[in-house]
């Protein structure tokens, strides 16, 4: 069964000066169960948009979501769903540990099995030392996994993440990789994300959906079938790179 | 030898001691060398009113203004508080009754404190609401128009992150809207409390029968200047006190996650 499915999905936004801007045309997309989808599109091509369609921020104007087979709104199980957003919005009244909480305080979890919960994900995302400052006080990359944090902390089935990984330096990124590949196989969690890094997308996804541009539309939907742990410097990996930039 | 930054905070809270002291002996001292050449009941030496307070003090009747004084204002700045944030808050949250209402926060505005008394003393005679009325009609509109302005400055971002955790109205409120309008509510309300603890010994002065207010047009009245000056004096100590050790430290604890300006 499919978790996320979007059938001819479009939508276009209103510009101020009046003209209608077509964002996205057309879009069939599917995320199968337990699976991997990363998207990749050059800058401006409704990547974001996309996933907040999915999320139900915004609705579309033409065609449907449909989230565990149901439509979106007759979808009732919102919070099995998080959103990592392409910019952190951690609360800079709250330091990490209590940004990281919130899904669990929206939720209505008590504070001691919230404490536990949150110091175990802070671990996870490598923040432990980090859980009492402030986000005035963190690095552009412990913000970016402070907010991956808040993500994982609900244990949701479907993760969506706006290019999650681009503030991080390499060595860390690969570490983030095996924890989301990690997580995702125990959770049986699947995840849609967005990177502007072909590497990324082939180390991670089962598929791979290119969009081009104005406006947005699929382009080329690819399968990528190599057995995990995927290792960037092998050449099988290394070929399917070349592909996809040959696509791109 | 460098210094540590422990080490700096302390010696910039040193120089400040240092120099509010030195403003402290200055103030006085001109108006000791000005008492030198005016009558008593003019302008009293510092001495002379220093005596008249520490008198004062040991009376029970002081405390008893004192207190009269300090509940009034409490009051009236705890029902403008109550009031002026949570009409704040709704009439930001809608825009329709943010439009609907706000000639009628222009009109209180222009309204003067000393045109409340007046009212107060109409509607409230000699009593202790007379002055409370005064206090939150002069505090209120303060805080209201903080807040108000202040959820403007909400992050439409977190709203949409709130979204997507689906938490409730209720949640947005104390989660998000609360946590920014706080410094605004604060500054507002700080703000607020010095008009309303000023106007209130003019509300005491007109429409009450105990009070620092009260015992000011008293003393007045019976051209009784030491007295004026030390119940000004006892005011002012008043004013300070709360600011030290009430206000300043509530700031510092609630917006440690500020981020620190540069010295
Ligand atoms: N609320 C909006 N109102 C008007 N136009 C919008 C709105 N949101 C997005 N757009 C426009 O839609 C287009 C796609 O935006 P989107 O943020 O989805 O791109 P993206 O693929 O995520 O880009 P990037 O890789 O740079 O993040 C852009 O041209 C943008 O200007
Ligand atoms: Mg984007």
């Amino acid at each position: 069964m499919s978790v996320v499915q979007l059938e001819s999905v479009g939508k276009s936004f209103m510009r101020r000066d009046g003209e209608q801007l077509e964002v996205l045309r057309n879009i069939d997309l599917d995320v199968p169960e337990r699976s991997i989808v990363a998207l990749v599109g050059a800058s401006g091509c409704g990547k974001s948009t996309l996933l907040n369609i999915v999320a139900g921020l915004i609705p579309p104007d033409q065609g449907t979501v449909f989230l565990n087979g149901q439509k979106s709104s007759a979808f009732k199980d919102w919070r099995t769903m998080t959103y990592m957003f392409q910019e952190d919005r951690l609360f800079p009244w709250r330091t990490t540990a209590q940004n990281v909480a919130l899904g669990l305080e929206a939720a209505g979890m008590p504070r001691k099995e919230r404490r536990d919960r949150v110091m175990q994900v802070l671990e996870l995302v490598g923040l432990e030392k980090f859980a009492d400052s402030f986000p005035h006080e963190l690095s552009g990359g412990m913000r970016s996994r402070a907010a991956l944090g808040r993500s994982l902390v609900t244990e949701p089935s479907i993760l969506l993440m706006d290019e999650p990984f681009s503030k991080l330096d390499p060595s860390i990124r690969t570490q983030m990789h095996d924890e989301v590949l990690r997580i995702a196989g125990l959770r049986q969690m699947s995840v849609l994300f967005v990177t502007h890094d072909v590497e990324e997308a082939v180390v991670l996804a089962n598929k791979i959906v290119v969009l081009m541009p104005r406006p947005g539309r699929v382009k080329e939907t690819r399968e990528i079938a190599l057995p995990y742990p995927r290792n960037p410097l092998s050449p099988e990996v290394a070929e399917e790179v070349r592909l996809l930039r040959l696509s791109l | 030898m460098k210094r540590s930054p422990l080490q700096m905070t302390q010696d910039r809270r040193l120089r400040l001691i240092g120099l509010r002291l030195l403003l402290i002996i200055i103030v006085v001292g001109l108006w000791g060398i000005g008492s030198l050449g005016a009558p008593a009941f003019i302008l009293p030496s510092p001495r002379r009113v220093f005596g008249v307070w520490t008198q004062l003090v040991v009376t029970p009747g002081f405390w008893a203004d004192f207190g009269i004084t300090f509940y009034r204002i409490a009051m009236g700045f705890i029902f403008a508080t109550v009031v002026g944030v949570v009409l704040g808050l709704l009439l930001g949250a809608s825009r329709t009754l943010g439009d609907f209402f706000q000639p009628l926060l222009v009109v209180i505005n222009t309204v003067s404190s000393s045109i409340w008394a007046i009212f107060a003393l109409i509607w409230f005679g000699l009593s202790n609401w007379s002055t409370i009325f005064v206090v939150f009609m002069t505090a209120m509109p303060l805080i209201l128009t903080n807040v108000w302005q202040g959820t403007s400055t909400v992050n439409r971002d977190f709203i949409e992150l709130a979204q997507t955790f689906r938490m409730s109205r209720l949640q947005v409120l104390l989660k998000i809207y609360l946590p920014t309008i706080l410094p605004q509510f604060f500054a507002g309300a700080r703000l607020a409390f010095g008009f309303g603890a000023r106007v209130s010994i003019v509300a005491e002065a007109l429409g009450a029968s105990s009070g620092i207010g009260y015992r000011l047009r008293q003393a007045a009245d019976l051209v009784q200047t030491d007295q004026v000056f030390a119940w000004t004096l006892t005011l002012v100590i008043l004013m300070i006190f709360i600011e030290a050790v009430l206000l300043k430290p509530l700031e510092t604890h609630l917006f440690a996650w500020r981020k620190p300006r540069p010295a």
